[in-house]
């Protein structure tokens, strides 16, 4: 047995040239396609697969869902060889970070959405919406599965129990600080958590409040480190104003369960927390008690302001360059992109098409008002190349401050150099 | 008594190429070397399996830390450009430092509890025998499930922090997080150390300990003159195996905390600039100098424990 | 032999301290048996229960109805036996002609041999990785299996073993006429059964635990192995409700490789004294 195994190896080894995934042959296609673990968005994936395999006979879709922590890991591994699934969902950080200028990606068939070219495309969805999936030079790679912007949850109930009104939600983060301290004399110790996760939430945490203070991690030709100028030390004192110093809560006591991200919201014990609309359906899925209780209200800002600024992220379906069946990849894709008012309903996801907020799905949304105005204010995360180390440097120096109490000039000074020496 | 064992023979210099066996003497001539040839046949499944699938990309390691490879361009050559960079590099010189103090945390506490167990162990009074078990029992768990179980043994309101009455954030503070990982480390490695100790003692001729407990020797004394200079090959080599499981270990790491709160080990550090930032020629760089630590630190293990016998 | 009233004493205190430390050794994966079988929201209460204020039996079933359990237990069954045979036989023929046999070279490849366990695995995934793809055993048992059908350990244990059986024996089985074969398996084979069960054990226990390679190199739903299923289960099991679920999904995971760990520690151990040389 092991020397037939052996023999196999050797005789296989010596003729490894060939290989790779198989040719779309006489009409049948098989389509590997892969996501990341959301439990409500993969059975609307297998339900629309199976919809799509029913009109296309002659196409098959292989699916896979990948662990976040795992998905670059496995892509990278992955597409190095030349492998990897036809279509990839994955969100704008890593497409403009790693596929884009590894040049791992597609360009977009306007064909298979039945346009002409690639701006009729564009001409459907909100102006901007789409840049999280373009490249230097303005082409594009995708098109959206989501689009998130940042709003706020409150938990009218611990509000009414402090004797805070539920429709006057904090509009500034002094505010949260200062409603923190009426919900803890009312027995709530946990007011606002930040999420602790992985590196990537402390990355988009941070650079939601970067966004408000006017900071950045890098400076705009991506070349330098940019974490100790005074717009970023202020987002980080911020944070550590929020987390530590104000006492409105334990940051030690938020759970840190990247699995259940919103737990503490969703179980009762926190009574703000910076949300997303699938957090929501999230949490009226699993805690539908406490569900009742919560408002989605604006994201607050450092002040009062009539020019609010917001944080938006979409995740983006897109076709790998060593696919052998681009265009029945893509014509996979217009399907799924077509399902615009399901996605909403089943998933809550967004598909920002120009006037999606008026759609019927829409209007039925809990708080639609606030979420639409939040991606009217968003912007697009600045990322760079080995954007993994800078996201890993950024959760450092916040672990650093929020937790061990360094001071924030010097864990953003150290932070920088890191930063410097990745980018560099 | 025996020789620090075959271990040796995996340092080059220690080896004797000409190293026959006993009984090679006694065979003779032609059907000798057709006898040998087929011996020599035996090994090939296994070498063959070695070189496609460890020997070739291991060696592909040491030619790829001599270039930049980012995996999807093709890998361009920089010297040693990249042993360069580590030289000077805060986070490979944290993430070594914090490899030594999980390797000498955990498995300095683990050879000498799992030591101090099998003296006490192996004379366990009758009826009592099945209390190794229960120390042998987390050897044969897998880290991916036990960290599902130990997230929940170390969370705030967990089983550690209510028994012990404490209120420590295990997992999310720079003074406690290396200690969570050394307190599972201890836990997880203990019984392996302890069979291997088992086994020593099991050997050693009880006429020794007779003849010392009528010299009137106390246990203490019995111990440091008699059992412990007999157990040296032992030590040697759980010595050895915990250095090279303790500077390769990664599992607990990725599990427990994800390298946050200064608990990145260098095989993480590996693993993420690998296949994380894309850096293949940087990541085998370190690679190589582990080996080449490794090795060294074997070496000088060896040594020591060689001129403290003689 | 004296032993005063006062040693006796001291010794029976320090069995029952070793005792009581193996018995808080062995609470934490009590801890996780009977919080699996607790109803959800029990798990982290303050102050802490033991004991479940009801035994919710049915979180054992419910990683198999909801999530592809016995697929991933199949797999890891499969995988873990196929890798364990495949190591026998190559681990002893290796061991046999490195330690028996004479022939130029032999020094150096089992130096070799034994150098790879000082490079860090992680690293060579990629090449390693890249091998497999062209061999297009990507998403195949093959690429789980034969990969990892030989170890350096295992080479280096069943070597230091059959180092142990006398050459007078062998050269006593050749003048009967003997040949190489059919020496291993009637007079080496049943002599180092005893290392081969803890060959088997280790293997087979390495293999349960092999998280990486499995998730690079065969992810989809069919190939996945337990270790990766766990992984992929925690992430697609949110809140509180499933804590139960995924500590029983843990003691499952834990359950086969304890069993065969306790019914074969005897041999276990002794493989292992056999391999340190200390025969």
């Amino acid at each position: 047995m092991a020397i037939a195994a052996t023999l196999a190896v050797v005789a296989a080894g010596s003729a490894a040239c060939g290989g790779g995934s198989d040719d779309a042959a006489g009409g049948n296609v098989t389509i590997t396609f892969w996501t990341h673990t959301h439990p409500p968005m993969i059975d609307l994936n297998k339900k629309l697969i199976a919809e799509y395999e029913s009109k296309n006979p002659n196409v098959k879709i292989e699916y896979q869902t990948i662990p976040n922590t795992e998905f670059n890991t496995k892509m990278l591994t992955s597409l190095s060889t030349g492998a990897g699934p036809d279509i990839i969902n994955m969100d704008d950080n890593a497409l403009r970070g790693e596929y884009l200028p590894k040049r791992l990606l597609a360009e977009i068939d306007p064909k298979a959405f039945g346009k002409s070219s690639v701006g009729e495309v564009e001409a459907d969805y909100v102006p901007g919406t789409l840049d999280g999936a373009k490249d230097a030079e303005g082409k594009l790679f995708g098109v959206p599965s989501e689009f998130n912007g940042t709003a706020f949850a409150i938990n009218t109930a611990h509000f009414k129990d402090a004797g805070l009104d539920p429709a006057q939600p904090p509009k500034t983060w002094q505010q949260v600080v200062d409603y923190g301290k009426k919900l803890n004399a009312a027995g709530h110790k946990q007011a606002f958590n930040f999420l602790y996760l992985h590196s990537g939430w402390y990355s988009q945490n941070f650079q939601t409040l970067a966004n408000q203070t006017g900071g950045s991690i890098v400076s705009a030709d991506g070349k330098t480190a940019n974490l100790e100028s005074e717009g970023t030390k202020e987002a980080l004192r911020l944070w550590v104003e929020l987390a530590r110093t104000s006492g409105i809560s334990d940051p030690k006591s938020s759970s840190r369960d990247a699995t259940a991200p919103f737990q503490d919201l969703a179980s009762g014990t926190q009574s703000m927390a910076i949300v997303y609309p699938w957090s929501m359906d999230q949490i009226k899925e699993s805690n539908p008690d406490t569900y009742k209780n919560l408002a989605v209200v604006p994201l607050p800002q450092p002040t009062a302001t009539s020019t609010p600024v917001n944080r938006v992220y979409g995740y983006f379906w897109a076709v790998n360059n060593a696919s052998k069946q681009k265009a029945e990849a893509w014509k996979f894709i217009s399907y799924l992109a077509s399902q615009k008012e399901r996605w909403l309903t089943d998933v809550s996801f967004v598909q920002p098409v120009k006037g999606w907020e008026t759609s019927a799905p829409a209007k039925a949304m809990p708080f639609i008002d606030v979420i639409a105005q939040s991606y009217g204010t968003g912007k697009y995360d600045q990322v760079g190349p080995h954007w993994a180390e800078v996201q890993d440097t950024i959760r450092d120096a916040v672990d650093a401050a929020v937790f061990d109490g360094k001071p924030v000039d010097e864990a953003l000074r150290e932070a920088n150099e890191a930063v410097q020496r990745s980018i560099g | 008594m025996t020789a620090p064992t075959r271990p040796d023979q995996a340092s080059p210099p220690a080896v004797n190429p000409r190293h026959r066996p006993s009984g090679a003497g006694i065979r003779r001539r032609r059907r000798v070397h057709r006898r040998d040839l087929l011996g020599a046949l035996l090994s090939v499944p296994a070498l063959a399996l070695f070189a496609v699938f460890a020997i070739y990309p291991g060696l592909r390691v040491f030619y790829l830390s001599l270039f930049d490879y980012s995996l999807t361009a093709p890998p361009e050559f920089v010297g040693l450009d990249n042993f360069r960079f580590l030289a000077t590099d805060p986070r490979f010189r944290e993430t070594v430092l914090n490899s030594i103090f999980y390797t000498v945390g955990t498995y300095l506490p683990a050879l000498v509890l799992a030591l101090l167990l099998a003296i006490v162990l192996r004379r366990m009074t009758a009826g009592l025998g099945w209390v190794r078990l229960l120390y042998f029992l987390p050897v044969a768990t897998s880290w991916v499930a036990i960290a599902v179980v130990w997230r929940l043994v170390l969370h705030p309101d967990g089983l550690l922090n209510q028994t012990l009455g404490l209120d420590v954030t295990w997992l999310s503070s720079s003074s406690s997080a290396r200690w969570a990982l050394v307190i599972m480390g201890v836990w997880k490695e203990t019984g392996f150390f302890l069979i291997l100790f088992l086994a020593g003692l099991a050997r050693l001729p009880a006429e020794v300990h007779e003849a010392a407990l009528v010299d009137g020797a106390n246990a203490w004394q019995r111990f440091w003159r008699v059992t412990f200079p007999l157990l040296k090959p032992i030590t040697a080599i759980c010595t050895i195996i915990a250095v090279i499981r303790g500077f390769q270990s990664f599992s607990p790491q990725v599990v427990l905390t994800d390298g946050a709160f200064g608990t990145e080990v260098v095989n993480q550090f590996v693993y993420k600039t690998a296949f994380e930032s894309a850096r293949m020629g940087r990541a085998s760089a370190v690679a190589v100098l582990m080996f080449a630590l490794l090795i060294a630190v074997t070496m000088v293990q060896l040594r020591v424990f060689r001129r403290e016998d003689s | 032999m004296k032993t005063t009233p006062v040693r006796r004493t001291a010794r029976v205190g320090v069995q029952l301290l070793v005792a009581a430390g193996g018995v808080v050794f062995a609470a934490v994966l009590a801890y996780a048996f009977l919080s699996a079988l607790k109803p959800g929201g029990e798990v982290l209460s303050v102050p802490l229960h033991w004991w479940p204020s009801s035994f919710e039996w049915h979180n054992f079933a419910r990683p198999f109805t909801e999530a592809a359990f016995s697929r991933y237990y199949l797999n890891s069954v499969f995988v873990g036996v196929s890798v364990t045979l495949l190591n026998i036989v190559t681990c002893t023929l290796a061991g046999y002609s490195f330690s028996k046999f004479s022939y130029p070279g032999r020094n150096t490849a089992f130096v070799v041999v034994l150098a790879t366990l000082m490079v860090p695995l992680e690293v060579i995934y990629v090449p390693l990785y890249a091998l497999v793809f062209d061999l297009g055993w990507v998403n195949s048992f093959a690429g789980l299996i034969i990969p990892a059908g030989t170890s350096a350990f295992g080479i280096f244990l069943m070597r230091q073993s059959i180092d142990s059986v006398p050459d007078e024996l062998l050269e006593a089985a050749r003048l009967d006429g003997a040949g190489v074969v059919r020496t291993l398996l009637t007079i080496i084979g049943p002599l180092v059964r005893g290392p081969i069960a803890a060959l088997a054990l280790f293997i087979f226990l390495m293999n349960w635990d092999s998280h990486l390679w499995p998730l690079l190199v065969a992810s989809d739903d069919e190939h996945r192995t337990l270790p990766v299923g766990l992984a992929a289960m925690q992430a697609n099991n949110l809140g509180a409700s499933s804590v139960p679920m995924m500590m029983a999904a843990a003691v499952l995971a834990l359950l086969p490789t304890i069993v065969l760990f306790l019914s074969l520690q005897k041999r276990f151990v002794e493989g292992v004294a056999m391999s340190a040389g200390l025969r």
